[in-house]
């Protein structure tokens, strides 16, 4: 620290390199592009864009401690022995901070101080610590809900007018009316309209002579800084919230095993979502969307609440499993990617999936919303979902959740309440919904069981989980920008792995037997092994879905496995084969009558044929011990049949020594062939390249700046060996804070320009107002020019 | 993971896998609340209704022990919701209570108060437009008073928003009359003695067993728990007459004790025994025997069938509040879905017997039974098609190829007592002459059907053709075989009782066999799945064979 900076941008010079890495690990910002050197990186630091960003990061505790210290800096003339012009020393003012912010926790204070210094919205000087003058203009003309102050309601100001004392007694004797029209005004807007009544005015005009209001305009009126703060009691918030709100958790058990049943649950609808999409594709709309009868039909197909099955088609979308497949009339499909993820084991599926959420900038909940003024509902894939914030916020929800122990839960009000603190300028008028929505999605994926984050949900936070909340989640506030795939991009595969094994633990084992009744029921007790999956959606209505499905064998089902390719001997012999219990007879009576009844000319399922004429050839194939496995029939002198593929009997009669021809399909069976469309795979681009700004990189960066800093010392140490005013060449951004704080001051300026020949002229000028890259000024000769910033090589104060 | 049996669905379904070794555990944990839907052989199916929930606070379960009951014998995690949504549902119940206050002997007499323990509720229901007219002044803020006339629609429209009110207002006592069972050489099964004790505690309720495993003798057991005068409604007059012979037989009462109010007969005794049919007759608009409900203070009333009651006498039984009612049946499920009635007017469910237990011991016989598919012949193939939709079912039943099959049938169990049951009276002629049997129908007199039934009995005949009016015969005498040649669409109700018919166990250990003869790709097969899906989840294996296979 430099006791004797005079600026920032001192300040910032003053400080170690630990310090500096804590600066740019808060404000990322300003790493990018790397500055030059610590001027420029000072200068970064106090532009509005950054000190904007750093205040909006701020919680409340900080916010309401920054805000005290602007108040408190504001030159007070009534405090004898100071004049207005003297900077007031915060340090000395520490009581005055205390005193606004309603507390005597000192030490407390001190802290978000110091918080505040490393994030370099203070700076430090021999007389106290300086806010940055960005602040001011970010926070803007009502601080805390404050007017502005006296002097600046005021062009000419009687000193009483501002005296506590004074202002008190004012209050005091005020009569109920006008008491009740100051109230209102208390805690802000400072700002009203004068009242068109008789009474109202008259009220509003004793208060105006006793300038407790100060008139802003023809019909509207102030509320002073100074009565406002006499007002309320000398406090400037109604409650002051230095400290986060408490998240009262509760403690749940069994939260690894809620959260594997979900997940086990949303694995199956995913399946489910892409077995249905593989074999009747909805359109895309024009518009980019699912519609709303396509995503209904999908919702009766899972059998779930709308939420639920817009979420589905989201996350299947976030993770690349279902994409536009860019056909002349497109359609949503499957991509190719779905193949091998149902090939990977469950644990991992669902860390895709998870990961994707994570990082995805679209908002499931706001499917089906009506956004003010639109015509339609928001369409699930369409664009109205992109909500890029979303990430964020989903980020913090879970942050917050893994800051509390495991297996506590929270509720989404205390949640609420705790984001509220962590980012007070965030609008929060769609938080609360969205807030909901999260805590929705987390339960149904399983990174949450019961209101508390499952191990897997920990495990999917990664090392952010473990990181201190607040920087977390400006870490991800700096990088809510990219499209939904980055989120997978920037996960490694180290990340899905610990994910999978954190989540495969809990998932109920997949079994790979059902249990077959005489009422045509069969239960799978548990999350069915793949292909049985696929051969049991294909061949039985599902009843009833959870930890188990019960599936129902009706003769429209069995019709479909039939349509699908299924021969009546297949489908009862894989049933027997994945049935714990004997199959029903009723059951196979089912199934050959279907089959008997699906167009087959004779009942049993044969599925090839051999003709010919000479009897003989078939009575050596019968009696051929090699093409028993082949279930060959007789049904005819001149025709044997089988239930083998036709291409299998051929194969297999031509290795035993037959000259068999394949014949055509006229009058065979034809087989309906299971629709398998698949998308081309969306391109998945690596996303925006985002090194993030670590450890390693801002360490980097400070040992250039250090560099950098120690020519500029030299360089400067030349100009100083040179006579008459000096005009360092400064970054434009330095510049113009230099200007900014010339403006403020009334000081004048040396500035070097360059002319269009490339020379460089000096001028001495007395700058009016920066505003859009340019500079009113007067200059020597006291005439009043505009100087373009970008022209302008250098500047220095006068003197 | 819990290695549990039971699987709780999202959809509120419980599976419980029948064969895992804790299994009756947790049947016996989940039953107070859940209903048993499906019971096939190896995963039964219960359903967790609110009905249900609310059934089991009345009977004094907590939500604490349903949630631990499905936690405790769950194999995979329950679903959250699932688990708040219990709870939920729970502490509806008993929010809102009917009381009696006053003294029966102070100026002011009695009055009825629906009383609460939480304003807003009170609030709500009082707002409703069918409620409001039930209730009179306002007493305070938790308070209304209720016109005793309204108890019962109070109630039953109290279910119908969601807040069921616990009635404890308290039932009169009756008249007294003296009932006791006979219990010489016998005594009543454990699970009839539960049964009992669990209605007599709870005050009013429904007892559900299974077809045949006495519930008259539970009602018997009630009538000397109450020692009052009781009214018995039953479904109709064969019942009346199988109910008195059974009292008589069980119980201290006597010939002259017990009366008959059906169509044929209006007597009016301490216990008295009144059929549906003759409650709900009416004359000139009116109920013509209403008085009866009045005729006497009854201190019971019992109704046999429950699933069955007519709508009028839901609405008489709203009257009816202040006495003791005792409902019997084998299923809570009606197929007009009213459920919601019987819980609110008659009461909650008291007590429910697993079906195993009783299965187990040896009170029901396992029957074989068959589905036999006969193809119907080109010509009667193409009569169906063209036929119109109304006739396609009795020609479908009426098929020749069925004569066939019901005579290769009777051959194979020759000797043993066959019925050939079924709807069409030229059908069961044809079969008649065809295997040269009798036929008893609504038209055979009284004497003539007795005559046959003892020789039935002796083994005189061993075939008889019988009609529907076999539905409802109760003394039909026991046979082993039964063919099904036809029957009304796809009564779930009526399969049942057929096949009761022959479930009676056998002196001889005999197994029944119960043919259904079905004509192949028509409506008579699609009524025939509908009803063996019935047969399927009471846990009944059954067989399809071709005719040609016979």
């Amino acid at each position: 620290m430099a006791p004797s900076s005079r600026s920032l941008a001192d300040d910032i010079r003053g400080r170690s390199d630990a310090e500096l890495v804590d600066l740019v690990l808060a404000r990322p910002d300003l790493a990018r592009p790397a500055p030059a050197d610590l001027t420029s990186l000072a200068a970064r630091a106090s532009t509005r864009a950054s000190v904007q960003r750093a205040v909006e990061a701020l919680d409340r505790g900080h916010l309401q401690v920054l805000e005290a210290l602007v108040v408190a800096a504001d030159p007070a003339p009534t405090r004898v022995g100071e004049t207005a012009d003297e900077p007031t020393s915060v340090g000395a003012a520490l009581p005055v901070v205390l005193e606004l912010l309603g507390t005597d926790d000192e030490a407390l204070v001190r802290r978000l101080v110091d918080d505040l210094w490393r994030s370099a919205l203070l700076w430090r000087s021999a007389d106290g610590e300086h806010v940055v003058r960005t602040v001011n203009e970010v926070l803007g003309g009502t601080v805390a809900g404050l007017g502005p102050p006296m002097r600046e309601l005021r062009s000419s100001l009687v000193p009483q007018h501002d005296d506590p004392v004074a202002l008190r007694a004012a209050i005091d004797e005020a009569p109920d009316a006008a008491r009740a029209m100051l109230e209102k005004m208390t805690w802000g807007p400072p700002f009203g309209v004068m009242p068109t009544g008789r009474a109202g005015s008259s009220t509003a005009r004793w208060l105006l002579e006793r300038h407790l209001l100060v008139p802003v305009a023809s019909d509207r009126v102030a509320l002073p800084r100074e009565v406002g703060l006499a007002l309320r009691h000398g406090r400037l918030h109604q409650a002051s919230q230095l400290v986060p709100p408490p998240l009262e958790a509760r403690r749940v058990s069994l939260v690894d095993e809620v959260a594997g049943g979900a997940a086990s649950t949303f694995l199956t609808q995913v399946d489910e979502l892409t077995a249905a999409w593989g074999a009747a594709p909805p359109r895309v709309l024009r518009t980019g969307g699912l519609s709303v009868r396509d995503l209904r039909t999908t919702q009766l197909t899972l059998d779930v609440e709308p939420e639920l099955a817009a979420f589905v088609v989201e996350i299947a979308y976030a993770a690349g499993l279902v994409a536009d497949d860019g056909e002349i009339v497109p359609v949503w499909a499957p991509t190719a990617d779905v193949d091998e993820w149902s090939s990977t084991e469950a644990g991992h599926r669902w860390a895709s999936l998870a990961l994707a959420w994570l990082g995805s900038t679209r908002a499931p909940h706001l499917v089906g919303q009506r956004p003010g003024g639109a015509a339609g509902a928001v369409n699930a894939l369409g664009p109205d979902v992109q909500w890029p914030a979303i990430r964020t916020l989903r980020r913090s929800v879970l942050t917050e959740l893994a800051s509390l122990g495991e297996g506590e839960a929270v509720g989404s009000e205390a949640l609420l309440d705790r984001l509220m603190w962590r980012r007070p300028l965030r609008p929060g008028a769609v938080l609360g919904e969205a807030v909901g929505a999260i805590v929705r999605e987390a339960e149904w994926l399983g990174v949450t069981g019961r209101g508390a984050l499952s191990g897997a949900g920990r495990a999917l936070l990664g090392p952010v989980g473990r990181r201190r909340a607040e920087s977390a989640a400006s870490a991800a506030g700096s990088s809510a920008r990219g499209d939904v795939s980055s989120g997978l991009a920037t996960a490694t595969a180290g990340d899905l792995d610990e994910v999978a094994a954190a989540m495969s633990a809990h998932l109920p084992a997949p079994v790979d037997h059902v249990l077959v009744q005489a009422d045509l029921t069969a239960v799978a007790p548990g999350p069915l092994v793949g292909s049985l999956a696929s051969f049991m959606r294909l061949a039985a209505d599902v009843e009833s879905r959870g930890g188990a499905t019960v599936y129902r064998f009706t003769p429209e089902s069995v019709r479909r496995a039939l349509d699908a390719g299924w021969t009546a001997a297949e489908f009862i012999e894989t049933v027997r084969r994945s049935s714990r219990t004997p199959v029903p007879q009723p059951l196979e009576y089912l199934v050959s009558d279907v089959a008997r009844r699906h167009g087959q000319t004779r009942i049993g399922g044969a599925a090839a044929y051999v003709r010919s004429d000479d009897e003989s050839v078939l009575d050596t194939m019968l009696a051929s011990r090699d093409l028993a496995a082949l279930q060959l029939r007789r049904i005819a002198p001149t025709v044997v049949v089988s239930s083998a593929d036709p291409r299998v009997l051929v194969d297999l009669l031509r290795d035993n020594g037959f000259a068999p021809v394949h014949e055509g399909r006229d009058g065979a069976v034809v087989h309906v062939e299971t629709p398998r469309r698949r998308a081309t795979t969306r391109r998945r681009g690596p996303g925006p390249a985002v090194s993030p700004v670590d450890l390693a990189f801002t360490q980097t960066l400070v040992t250039g700046l250090r560099a950098a800093e120690a020519t500029a010392d030299e360089r400067r140490a030349a100009e100083e060996s040179r006579s008459g005013p000096r005009i360092p060449a400064t970054d434009p951004v330095v510049t113009l804070s230099l200007l900014r704080d010339a403006v403020a001051e009334r000081h004048g300026v040396w500035i070097g320009l360059s002319d269009q020949v490339g020379g460089t002229t000096r001028h001495l000028i007395h700058p009016q107002r920066v505003e859009g890259g340019r500079v009113w000024a007067t200059d020597e000769g006291g005439q009043e020019k505009t100087f373009s910033v970008h022209r302008i090589t250098g500047a220095t104060l006068e003197g | 993971m819990n290695d549990g049996p039971l699987i709780v669905q999202s959809d509120k379904t419980l599976l419980l896998e029948v064969d895992h070794p804790r299994a009756e555990e947790a049947r016996r944990a989940i039953a107070p609340f859940a209903e048993l839907e499906r019971a096939p052989e190896h995963v039964h199916t219960y359903r967790v209704t609110p009905l249900g929930l609310w059934n089991a606070r009345a009977a004094g379960h907590d939500a604490e022990q349903v949630v631990d009951a499905l936690i405790t014998h769950s194999r995979y995690a329950v679903p959250h919701a699932l688990l708040v949504d219990v709870a939920d549902t729970m502490d509806r119940y008993g929010r809102l209570t009917l009381e009696k206050e006053g003294f029966a002997d102070s100026p002011e007499g009695t009055r009825l108060v629906l009383r609460t323990t939480d304003r807003p509720v009170l609030e709500e229901v009082l707002r409703h437009r069918k409620i409001k007219p039930l209730t009179g002044e306002r007493i305070d803020d938790l308070a209304v008073v209720v016109h005793p006339s309204e108890r019962g629609t109070l109630k039953q429209e109290l279910l119908k928003v969601g807040w069921p009110a616990e009635d404890l207002a308290g039932y009169v006592d009756g008249e007294a009359h003296p009932i006791h069972l006979a219990e010489n050489g016998w005594s009543l099964r454990p699970y009839q003695q539960h049964a009992v004790d669990g209605f007599w505690h709870g005050g009013s309720g429904v007892v559900v067993l299974p077809c045949g495993a006495g519930k008259t003798l539970v009602g018997a057991g009630a009538m000397a728990a109450a020692k009052a005068t009781t009214l018995i409604l039953v479904t109709n007059t064969v019942s009346a007459r199988q109910w008195k012979d059974e009292l008589l037989r069980r119980t201290s009462l006597t010939e002259d004790e017990i009366g008959e109010y059906s169509g044929a007969r209006k007597e009016i005794r301490p216990v008295t025994i009144a059929t549906y049919q003759v409650l709900t007759t009416k004359r000139k608009g009116a109920y013509a025997h209403l008085d009866l409900l009045d005729a006497r203070d009854w201190g019971l009333i019992v109704y046999d069938e429950v699933h069955l009651l007519p709508a009028p006498i839901f609405r008489m039984t709203a009257d009816l509040q202040a006495r003791r009612r005792l409902g019997l049946t084998a299923t809570l499920v009606r197929e007009d879905g009213r459920e919601a009635d019987v819980f609110s007017l008659i009461g909650p469910k008291r007590f429910d017997a697993p079906w195993k237990d009783i299965e187990a011991q040896g009170y029901i016989a396992p029957a074989d039974c068959v589905e036999v598919r006969v193809t119907l012949p080109d010509g009667q193939r193409m009569a169906y098609a063209t036929a119109e939709p109304e006739d396609r079912y009795r020609l479908a039943s009426c098929s020749d190829a069925k004569l066939d099959v019901v005579e290769k049938l009777a051959q194979r169990h020759t000797g043993e007592p066959t019925l050939v049951i079924g709807q069409y009276l030229d059908q069961l002629h044809e079969v008649a002459e065809r295997l040269g049997a009798e036929v008893i129908t609504g038209e055979t007199t009284v004497r003539e059907r007795q005559r046959l039934y003892d020789a039935f009995r002796t083994g005189q005949l061993s075939t008889l053709v019988v009609s529907k009016v076999a539905n409802f015969s109760i003394d039909l005498p026991e046979a082993s075989v039964a063919i099904q040649i036809s029957g009304t669409f796809g009564s779930r109700q009526e399969e049942a009782q057929r096949l009761g018919r022959v479930l009676r166990p056998k002196g001889d250990g005999r197994t029944a066999h119960f043919y259904t003869i079905v004509a192949r790709d028509t409506v008579d097969a699609d009524f025939a799945a509908h009803r063996q899906r019935f047969l399927a989840e009471q846990g009944y294996a059954y067989r399809i064979v071709d005719a040609d296979d016979l």
